[in-house]
C-alpha cells in the first residue's frame, strides 16, 4: 500500500450525472481520507452528495473526477478507469455496505442472509456466521426470515452480512433513518464498538446528533465538502 | 449454503407459478416420452405377432394391403375371396416347407355389440401357428365341431361337449356345432376366434371354395424373395389377381405407415415444447424483474455478471428439469391410456404391446428439458447479470 496506511484515499473526487441532457453535479471534488478503526460520518441534508460519495467509494459507481485508492486499490486516477470485474472483487474482499432499506433477500434466514456475500467467495463457514448474529446481538433469532424480524432485527442481520467477509470499510448510507431513536442509537454503539475494533467506517446521516459521536465529521452541501 | 439453496429457495417462493411452468414442460416432455417409447413398443410387438404367425409369405386377395394386414392379424370380416384352386397353385410351388389355408367370415348382431368371428382353418394351420395350444379338448371330431379361442369361450361360458349354435338368417341358416376343443390363451387373435373345419366352413357360409388368405412357410428365409417373385409370376399367368407380401415388407409397410405419422406426433411435440420453453422464459423474466433489488444488492456485496447469471440460469434448469422428471412420471403414468388410445386411431396395433421405459428414452427426455432450460435461461439470466447495483439499490423500498 502506497497509501500511509489509509484504507481511502480521495482527493478531488468528482461526479457528474448526465441524464436527458442536463448534467448533475453530485460531487464537486471532495478530498477524503479514512484510516482503519477511523469512524466518519457524513454529515449533510437530502441531496448533497452523500450517497454519491459512498457509492464511488465503494466501487458501486465510477467517478468523473479525481483519484481513488480503496484498500490498496487504485480505483481511479492518472487515467485508469477500473474494469467492472476489478470494483466487483473490490466490494467482495474489502467493503461491507448497510443501507437504510436493509435489503435482505427475503426466502433467506438470518443465518442464511449473512452466508450469502460468502457464496462468491467459495466459503460457507456457518460458525462464523452465527457468531457474527450472537455478535450484533441475534443470537435468538438465528432461523428467522426477514418477515419475522423488527426493523432494528434486520439492521443488525445486515451488518452482520457486511462484515462476513472481513472488509476493511464499512460504508453505511443511513442505516438507521427507519428505526426508532432506541433502536437508531444501539445500531449507532455497535458501530462504535466496531470501529473501535479497527473497522474504518463511512457513515452517511443527516442527523446532527448522531454525527457528533464520530471520530471525523465532514459536512457536505451541493456535493462540497465544507471547511470547519 | 450455496446457489442451489437460494435457487430451489426462489423458485419455490412463488409455487403456483412454478408449478404451472413445470406443467407446460412436464406435458411436452410426456408426449416426446411416450412417442420414443410408444415406437419401440410397436415395432417389438409386430415383429412378435409376425413371428407367431409362424409364416413369411402371406396370400391374399387383391385389395388394400393395409387392410389385409389388419385383417390377417386380427380378424375381421374379408371383403374378397380367392377360389380354393389357387391353394393347390401354390402348394406345388418350390421351396415351400408349409402353408395353410384360411377362410374367415363374422357374424355381426346387436348392431355390432356382437361380433363373431369364424376362421376356417385345415390340418396345417396348427402347424404353423407357435401358439396353439388346447386348454381343453382337442382337435376337430369332424364336420360339425369348433375350436374356441380363450376369450370366445369365457364370453360363451362354453366347455368342451357343448352345443353351439351359428346363425345368421337369411344368410347363415341355424346350425348346431359341439365344442371340440378351448385354446390356451395367447393374447393374440386366436384368443376371439371361432375354428371350424374349412369345408365346414364354406358349406355353413355359403362359400365353397372360396378362400380369404394363404400362408407360406419357406424352407430357406434368404429365397423368400424368389418364391414371392415365382407366385406372383404365376398369379399374373393365372390371372388370379393375388396380392403377395412377404411378411418382412408388412412389417416396413406398417412401421413406415407409423413413422409418418411420427412425424406429425414430432411436430405437435416440438410445438409443446416451444410453448413449454417461453413458459420457462416468462417466468424466469418475470421472477428476475421482481427480484431486480435483491439481485442488485447481491452484486453490491460483490456477486458478479458471472455469478449472476449462473443462479439465473440454475433456476431455470432446475424449473425444466423437474419439468422433465414430472413429465416421465406423467407418460409412465398414463401410458396405459395412450395404448388404448392409439389402437383406436392406428390401423393395427399388436395385441402385445405395452410403453415401457429404456434408459435412452429417459436420457433424450431429461437431455431434452435440460437443453430447453439452457436456452430458455439464457435472456433472462443475461438481464438479471445486467442489473445495475446502484439503480436495483436507489428505488425505494
Ligand atoms: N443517477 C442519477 N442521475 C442524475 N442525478 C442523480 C443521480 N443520482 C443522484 N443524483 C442527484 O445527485 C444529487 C446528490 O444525490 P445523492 O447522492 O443521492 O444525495 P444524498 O444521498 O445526500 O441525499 C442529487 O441532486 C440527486 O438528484
Ligand atoms: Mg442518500
Amino acid at each position: 500500500m502506497n497509501t500511509n496506511g489509509h484504507v481511502v484515499q480521495a482527493t478531488n473526487l468528482s461526479k457528474t450525472y448526465s441524464t436527458g441532457g442536463r448534467e448533475v453535479e453530485a460531487l464537486r471534488g471532495i478530498d477524503l481520507t479514512i484510516a482503519p478503526g477511523e469512524f466518519t460520518v457524513l454529515l449533510g441534508p437530502s441531496g448533497a452528495g452523500k450517497t454519491t460519495a459512498l457509492n464511488v467509494v465503494g466501487g458501486l459507481d465510477r467517478p468523473t473526477g479525481g483519484e481513488l485508492t480503496v484498500a490498496g486499490e487504485v480505483i481511479a486516477g492518472n487515467g485508469h478507469r477500473a474494469r467492472e470485474g476489478q470494483l466487483d472483487a473490490l466490494r467482495r474482499k474489502h467493503i461491507g455496505f448497510v443501507f437504510a432499506q436493509f435489503h435482505l433477500l427475503p426466502t433467506l434466514t438470518a443465518v442464511e442472509n449473512v452466508l450469502v456475500p460468502m457464496i462468491w467467495e467459495d466459503a460457507s463457514d456457518r460458525g462464523r456466521a452465527e457468531g457474527l448474529l450472537r455478535r450484533v446481538g441475534l443470537d435468538h433469532r438465528l432461523t428467522h426470515r426477514p418477515d419475522e424480524l423488527s426493523g432494528g432485527e434486520m439492521q443488525r442481520v445486515a451488518l452482520a452480512r457486511a462484515l462476513v467477509n472481513r472488509p476493511a470499510l464499512l460504508l453505511a448510507d443511513e442505516p438507521t433513518a427507519n428505526l426508532d431513536t432506541h433502536t437508531r442509537d444501539e445500531i449507532f454503539e455497535l458501530l462504535r464498538e466496531l470501529s473501535d475494533e479497527g473497522l474504518a467506517i463511512l457513515f452517511a446521516t443527516h442527523d446532527h446528533e448522531l454525527a457528533e459521536r464520530g471520530d471525523t465529521v465532514l459536512r457536505l452541501s451541493d456535493g462540497v465538502i465544507a471547511d470547519d | 449454503m450455496n446457489w442451489t439453496l437460494i435457487a430451489f429457495k426462489n423458485i419455490l417462493r412463488r409455487p403456483i407459478r412454478s408449478i404451472l411452468t413445470l406443467a407446460g414442460i412436464a406435458i411436452a416432455v410426456a408426449m416426446l416420452f411416450n412417442l420414443l417409447e410408444f415406437q419401440r413398443g410397436y415395432e417389438r410387438g409386430l415383429r412378435g405377432e409376425l413371428a407367431d404367425l409362424g409364416a413369411h409369405i402371406m396370400i391374399v386377395p387383391r385389395g388394400c394391403p393395409y387392410e389385409a394386414a389388419t385383417i390377417v392379424l386380427h380378424g375381421g370380416k374379408w371383403p374378397r375371396y380367392m377360389e380354393q384352386e389357387w391353394y393347390d397353385v401354390v402348394r406345388g410351388t418350390e421351396g415351400i416347407e408349409a402353408t395353410t389355408a384360411i377362410i374367415m367370415d363374422a357374424i355381426i348382431r346387436d348392431g355390432g355389440r356382437e361380433n363373431l368371428i369364424y376362421m376356417g382353418i385345415d390340418d396345417d394351420y396348427p402347424t404353423l401357428r407357435q401358439s396353439w395350444e388346447y386348454a381343453a379338448g382337442d382337435w376337430f371330431g369332424g364336420e360339425d365341431t369348433v375350436i374356441l379361442g380363450s376369450s370366445v369361450a369365457r364370453s360363451m361360458d362354453a366347455g368342451v361337449g357343448d352345443t353351439i349354435t351359428i346363425v345368421d338368417e337369411p344368410r347363415v341358416m341355424p346350425t348346431q356345432v359341439t365344442v371340440s376343443g378351448i385354446l390356451q390363451r395367447t393374447n393374440s387373435q386366436d384368443d376371439g376366434l371361432i375354428f371350424l373345419p374349412q369345408r365346414a366352413l364354406q358349406r355353413i357360409f355359403g362359400l365353397e371354395d372360396k378362400l380369404v388368405v394363404i400362408l407360406v412357410k419357406v424352407e430357406d428365409v434368404t429365397k423368400t424373395e424368389e418364391i414371392a417373385t415365382s407366385l406372383r409370376q404365376a398369379s399374373a399367368e393365372s390371372d388370379a389377381g393375388m396380392n403377395i407380401f412377404p411378411l418382412s415388407e408388412l412389417l416396413n409397410t406398417l412401421t413406415s405407415l407409423l413413422s409418418s405419422t411420427r412425424v406429425f406426433v414430432l411436430a405437435i411435440v416440438a410445438v409443446a415444447f416451444v410453448i413449454g420453453g417461453v413458459g420457462v422464459l416468462t417466468t424466469i423474466l418475470m421472477a428476475v424483474y421482481e427480484r431486480t433489488r435483491e439481485i442488485g444488492m447481491m452484486k453490491a456485496m460483490g456477486a458478479g455478471r458471472a455469478d449472476i447469471f449462473r443462479l439465473i440460469w440454475l433456476e431455470t434448469l432446475i424449473t425444466s428439469a423437474g419439468g422433465g422428471l414430472l413429465g416421465i412420471g406423467l407418460a409412465l403414468l398414463s401410458g396405459r391410456a395412450v395404448v388404448a388410445l392409439l389402437r383406436v386411431v392406428l390401423p393395427h396395433t399388436p395385441a402385445e404391446f405395452a410403453l415401457g421405459m429404456t434408459g435412452s428414452t429417459f436420457a433424450i427426455c431429461i437431455g431434452v428439458s435440460v437443453l430447453l432450460g439452457m436456452v430458455a435461461g439464457t435472456w433472462p439470466a443475461w438481464r438479471a447479470a445486467r442489473i445495475s447495483p446502484i439503480a436495483a439499490i436507489r428505488g425505494g423500498s
